[in-house]
């Protein structure tokens, strides 16, 4: 009975069917009742006009000659409907009609008119007429037929009914599918939503019912979109704002370090220089970050991989060099992509800036672009330690850093690169540069053809 | 020199007042637009720093003022705003270049003597990164604490085009491009066998092999 209730409570299409079809069987039942009491009625009068034309011929004929009465109800006249016509009161009662040699052992003291009487256990309808010879006479039939007539009529009625049920069923169970079509897409377009993709759901093909719905979650991606944006202006503010304290304190130190100072304490002022640039390299990828995030809609045109390769590595070589590590490329398909340019310099930028860092000196970095068949397959390539397969789903979050690494950065890096990758449509896939020694990073980026076009 | 300082944030004023001293330059410091164009009724000085994020009156309004007044006053506009377009309308509206804090010091210096270069028409037609040093006129290049030795057409054309912008990396094609003239019929290892010339007479490190992309020589030091 739980279980009833609570799919009466959560399913329309059950709630629907089940109601429908109780008050389709209640009001079966009640045509019902009243198709058997009004044909009721009708089979007595019938029986009754019967019996009183019966008898009305009867006596007629008995004046005239007697020749036998025969009153069947058509050709298929059953039992039931036999007409019993005999004289009352005779110990061996001359059958005047014709009731197949059966006589019923009517009481005499049967009152003139009609009167239902029981006779052997069976209730007959009886008509006592005396006729113009005087004599008692009696024109009997089954009170049961009545019933019959009226029964056959209430079925009749119910009938259509009972049929109408389970096609009701159907259509409603059709009816409740066609119409939750709609929502069913409209779901699925919420799930396969970018998080970031926070504008209104269409309403223009949903029922009016749930129109409200919508509307109302509707209000709250907007609401939701306005709290977002503030918190993430609030993050570009809050990094801006950082930047003249910052600069303050960069520019104080340098001019102490150009003080005549003790060893120890250059020492302390070099640790004093690391803990700003650290500073000042957060603060810009925070500012990135909140840039990134908050442009939607960036121009996209023509941009030569190659371009963007020697732009990348421009900027990094003295990092690279640094570090005598060996950065350079391997094979590279030039190809015209349709992408913000500043976008692709920043994700390829970053990647080749986390591979220069996690590389340890002496090591090598490699860039490549091949031909895919999906589009186009942007490597980078490192020999340093790689990141375990457990942790390469987290190091895209931002601020993660993994464990026992040493290298300088803020962990917003790769957490720039995600944001990028996926409004490039960009699929990027971390691999062991060799998978033998499970050492090395090998980054993929796929570009979708979307974004690609030949050189 | 004297120096003009716009600065309202009192920790960063003091300290670029503090480091334009410590360069040997005259620094005077004021907090407001209003202040500074009181200042400079007196054209004693030689170049501006200005902020933009200043009380009361906009730096980029104190720069269309300040150019009403005076269009040659060499002037740089030091700001934490890095949208491209207040960047845009700082350099339309009349500024000489735009430094973006936080910035170093020696970057700052650097930037203000470049403008000033500018301002008095001797930029030096000498292409260099701070390393090599290559004359146009002469075609004559020189270590920075070296001798000149005279180049040949095609090692010239080669080092100038790698040092107009050093850091930059140049492929074997675009090389191949700036050597050869129309026409001209291409020697496959033309630009390894000039690159090896250059290298032995100032060492191997001026030019810089990036593998798979081209070559490049440093960037300014």
């Amino acid at each position: 009975m739980d279980g009833l209730q609570k799919r009466l409570n959560t399913s329309i299409q059950f709630k629907l069917s089940f109601t429908l079809a109780v008050v389709i069987l209640v009001l079966a039942a009640l045509a019902g009742v009243f198709s058997y009491l009004s044909a009721l009625d009708e089979a007595h009068d019938l029986q009754d006009d019967v019996l009183l034309q019966v008898a009305r011929l009867v006596d007629r004929e008995v004046l005239t000659a007697p020749v036998p009465v025969r009153t069947d109800h058509g050709k298929t006249a059953d039992n039931e409907s036999r007409v019993f016509v005999q004289r009352l009161g005779e110990t061996n009662p001359a059958l005047i009609g014709e009731g197949e040699g059966q006589v019923l052992p009517l009481p005499v003291t049967l009152k003139e008119g009609l009167q239902t009487v029981d006779v052997q256990g069976e209730s007959f309808r009886v008509l006592v007429k005396t006729t113009a010879a005087g004599e008692r006479l009696a024109v009997a039939q089954e009170a049961g037929l009545r019933n019959e007539i009226a029964q056959d009529g209430a079925w009749r009625t119910v009938m259509p009914f009972l049929v109408l049920v389970p096609l009701l069923l159907l259509i409603v169970a059709d009816l409740v599918r066609k119409l939750f079509r709609p929502i069913a897409a409209l779901a699925h377009e919420v799930d396969t939503r970018d998080e970031a993709a926070l504008h209104p759901l269409g309403d223009q093909a949903l029922p009016t019912e749930i129109r409200p719905f919508v509307t109302a979650i509707n209000r709250l991606l907007t609401r939701t979109a306005r709290s977002m944006e503030l918190q993430r202006r609030f993050i570009a503010d809050a990094a801006h704002e950082l930047r003249s304290p910052l600069t303050a304190l960069s520019l104080q130190a340098e001019r102490l370090s150009d003080l005549e100072l003790s060893a120890s304490a250059q020492e302390r002022l070099k640790a004093l220089h690391e803990g700003i640039t650290r500073g000042r390299q957060l603060l810009e990828q925070m500012l990135a970050l909140a840039h990134v995030q908050s442009a939607t809609e960036s121009a996209s045109g023509p941009v030569s991989v190659q371009d963007i390769f020697h732009r990348v590595l421009e900027d990094l070589l003295p990092l690279a060099e640094a570090k005598q590590l060996d950065l350079g490329a391997e094979s590279i398909w030039d190809v015209n992509l349709e992408v913000n340019a500043r976008d692709l310099f920043v994700l390829i930028r970053n990647l080749v800036d986390n591979a220069i860092r996690y590389t340890p000196a002496g090591g090598r970095v490699d860039l490549a672009a091949e031909h895919h068949p999906d589009g186009v397959l942007l490597r980078i390539q490192d020999n340093g330690p790689g990141i375990p397969e457990t942790e390469r789903q987290r190091v895209f979050a931002p601020f993660y850093r993994m464990a026992g690494s040493d290298a300088p950065g803020a962990g917003l890096g790769l957490a720039i690169v995600e944001v990028i990758a996926k409004r490039l449509g960009a699929q990027i896939t971390l691999s062991a540069a060799d998978p033998l020694r499970k050492s090395g990073l090998c980054v993929a980026v796929l570009l979708p053809h979307a974004a690609s076009r030949h050189a | 020199m004297r120096v003009l300082l716009v600065e309202d944030d009192p920790m960063i004023g003091a300290a670029i007042q503090g480091a334009l001293k410590d360069a040997a330059h005259a620094a005077d410091w004021v907090k407001n637009g209003t202040d500074a164009l009181a200042a400079l009724e007196f054209p004693h000085y030689d170049l501006v720093l200005l902020d933009l994020g200043l009380p009361g009156r906009d730096g980029l309004d104190v720069l269309t003022q300040i150019r009403a007044i005076d269009t040659k006053l060499p002037l740089l506009i030091v700001t934490a705003r890095d949208a491209i377009e207040d960047r845009l309308r700082g350099l339309d509206g009349g500024a000489d270049d735009y430094v973006l804090k936080p910035f170093l010091m020696p970057e700052l210096l650097a930037r203000m003597r470049a403008v000033l270069r500018r301002r008095s028409g001797d930029a030096t037609p000498l292409l260099g990164n701070g390393v090599i040093e290559l004359n146009p006129a002469s075609k004559e290049a020189r270590l920075t604490d070296g001798v000149p030795q005279q180049l040949s057409n095609r090692e010239f054309a080669l080092l100038h085009a790698l040092l107009l912008r050093p850091g930059a990396i140049l492929s074997r094609q675009v090389l191949e491009e700036r050597i050869y003239g129309w026409g001209d019929e291409v020697d496959s290892n033309m630009v390894e066998f000039l690159i090896h010339g250059l290298r032995r007479k100032f060492g191997s490190q001026i030019i810089k092999n990036v593998r798979g992309m081209g070559w490049m020589v440093s960037r300014n030091v």
